[in-house]
């Protein structure tokens, strides 16, 4: 059984040999970068590029997935935003918006580009998804991933002034969230017609760390489930911070499986949701995966398979400056620990 | 005119139910009574940002309601702030504060910042997505007792111990705060950090924890004068 055919089983509930080991988020490597000789402020603005770091991970550590794009900012530039790439920063930052979309209350009410999906980078990202299936596709997984409309929402405009309003203004931020859910529904289709093998919806900002599991069901669940319906390959709903809360609405959005980070308590969730649904998660990709020796990381890893993970996914993006040897004994772990399960 | 006890009640009050309203009229009716500005700031609106920090930890609370409670305790803080003496902590109380180079978000550092407002500090607040050097150069011009470095993304994380070193290196008696959801305890002590908070209630609470270490520095340099 290839690393393909493990995760897609695992998204059909079918057989499979062991527990993988991949992610839906980014997994480049600094290790893959140097190698290729590539900077890492370059591959968000060159579809080889950035297909050809995203298999690295793949090929240098046997990583179960190869994902694109590596920032988060697609959406939000196709939809105006400037971004910042960093061309000059001597370590690793991720490109951010640099000027937002709506600058106070009076300007909620944007039009969406009909052709919202064709404009910044979402072609090039389109791109490197067919340029990836060429080179590792029949052997390894593809992902890609499209943020959550509150997550986007947060992007275009003062996460303050949207975090107020949703309080104060609910149905305004209801009626944007539900605007944005269009944006998204068209990068994932978009994206999707170049053949990944599963999507990741990203809603890192609304966990139960900053908004009520209450507005959670209210604000959030509502545009989650239209996205995710309108996406035709396996989704995965990642959203960070302590979800143990909102768990069970996270599987009413209807994902195919849903990620969770390491503040979830991973075995009351799956107690919580039985043992048919699919929860990946959920080791910390700073602490242990960068910063823990090999032991922390192995023993993290039996902790999450014994937690009851269905794959062993990084509780956000991997870190680049990950040590190979930790990478190493990542996999290692899961091939031999995750097959017990 | 209203008592002591009433004034102080509703400038609690008013951060807790986030009602600006009842803040400014709160800090008006301090002054209109001769009440001590900085006894109206700690007994009242810190008073109720305590209990915002409860109620937060108790989940009964979320970040929007936080926000909202702090724009309350400004609300009042503006009014009192120009009555207040200055208060002698023993230090020169200022502080540089920003978020690092490749992270936008300001919320935790604009509590914390709100913290040091209030406990009559001058702040030099550099924003978010502050190249690194800046740090290290702000506190160079100022001359500040404390540096707050903030990061909400682990990606965005890394970069916090070069600035730690740089000012470490330069100058071993800044105090050095680090904050955002990516941070730990482990990674305070490793970086040489002196204080962390993961969260905006923590944030809080380690801000409100500094502000009292600070003032305990003082008593213990009073009672050294004394011996």
């Amino acid at each position: 059984m290839n690393s393909k055919e493990r995760v897609l089983n695992l998204f059909k509930k079918e057989p499979i040999d062991r527990i993988p080991c991949f992610s839906g988020m980014g997994n480049v490597t600094e290790e893959g970068i140097n190698r290729l000789g590539y900077k890492f402020a370059g591959i968000h603005l060159d579809a080889k590029q950035m297909a050809d770091t995203a298999a690295s991970t793949s090929k240098l550590f046997g990583y179960e997935c190869a994902v694109v794009p590596v920032d988060l900012c697609l959406e939000a530039e196709a939809m105006g935003c400037v971004i910042n790439v960093y061309p000059h920063a001597e370590g690793i930052l991720y490109p951010t918006i640099k000027e937002k979309l709506i600058h106070n209350e009076d300007e909620m009410e944007i039009s969406i580009p009909v052709d919202v999906a064709k404009r910044g980078r979402i072609p090039l990202v389109k791109e490197a998804i067919g340029m990836l299936k060429a080179d590792i596709g029949n052997d390894t997984a593809i992902g890609t991933y499209v943020l959550g409309p509150f997550t986007l929402a947060g992007q275009i405009m003062e996460l303050n002034d949207l975090l107020k309003l949703s309080f104060k203004k609910p149905a305004k931020v209801s009626a944007l969230l539900d605007k944005l859910a269009d944006v998204i529904i068209a990068t994932a289709k978009e994206l999707e017609s170049a053949g990944p093998d599963y999507i990741t919806v990203r809603e890192m900002g609304a966990t139960s760390d900053v908004l009520s599991p209450r507005v959670f069901k209210s604000m959030i669940l509502p545009p989650l489930q239209k996205i995710i319906k309108e996406i035709k390959v396996p989704t995965v709903l990642h959203i960070c911070g302590k979800t143990n809360d909102i768990v069970t609405f996270m599987m009413e959005a209807n994902p195919t499986a849903i990620s969770v980070e390491q503040k979830n308590d991973v075995a009351e969730t799956r107690r919580k949701l039985g043992p048919d649904a699919l929860i990946f998660g959920n080791f910390d990709p700073y602490n242990v995966l960068v910063a823990g020796t090999e032991e922390l990381v192995r023993d993290t890893m039996r902790k999450c398979i014994d937690n009851g993970v269905s794959a062993v996914w990084p509780g956000c993006d991997i870190w680049p400056t990950v040590p190979p040897a930790n990478f190493n004994a990542m996999m290692d772990e899961v091939k031999k620990y995750g097959g017990k399960k | 005119m209203p008592t002591r006890e009433e004034v102080l009640e509703k400038l609690k009050n008013g951060v807790i139910q986030y009602d600006e309203d009842a803040c400014k009229e709160g800090a008006n009716e301090a002054i209109a009574i001769g009440l001590d500005a900085n006894e109206a700031i700690f007994e009242g609106l810190v008073a109720g940002m305590e209990e915002v920090g409860r109620l937060f930890e108790a989940q009964e609370y979320f970040v929007p309601e936080i926000l909202m409670c702090a724009d309350a305790l400004y609300a009042g803080l503006d009014i009192l702030k120009p009555h207040c003496k200055q208060m002698d902590l023993g230090v020169k109380g200022a502080v540089v504060i920003g978020t690092v180079e490749g992270d936008v978000h300001d919320i935790g550092k604009n509590l914390v910042k709100m913290m040091f407002d209030v406990a009559g500090f001058t702040v030099y607040d550099l924003g978010r997505d502050v190249p690194l050097d800046q740090f290290v150069e702000e506190q160079l011009r100022t001359d500040s007792e404390l540096v707050c470095l903030s990061a909400m993304m682990t990606t965005s994380m890394i970069g916090m111990p070069k600035v730690i070193e740089k000012i470490k290196a330069r100058n071993p008696n800044v105090m050095i705060m680090i904050g955002g959801a990516p941070t730990s305890k482990e990674l305070a002590d490793k970086w040489g950090a002196d204080g962390y908070a993961e969260d905006a209630s923590n944030a809080l609470k380690e801000a409100i924890k500094m502000v009292t270490f600070l003032k305990n520095l003082r008593a213990e340099k009073e009672a050294e004068k004394k011996v």
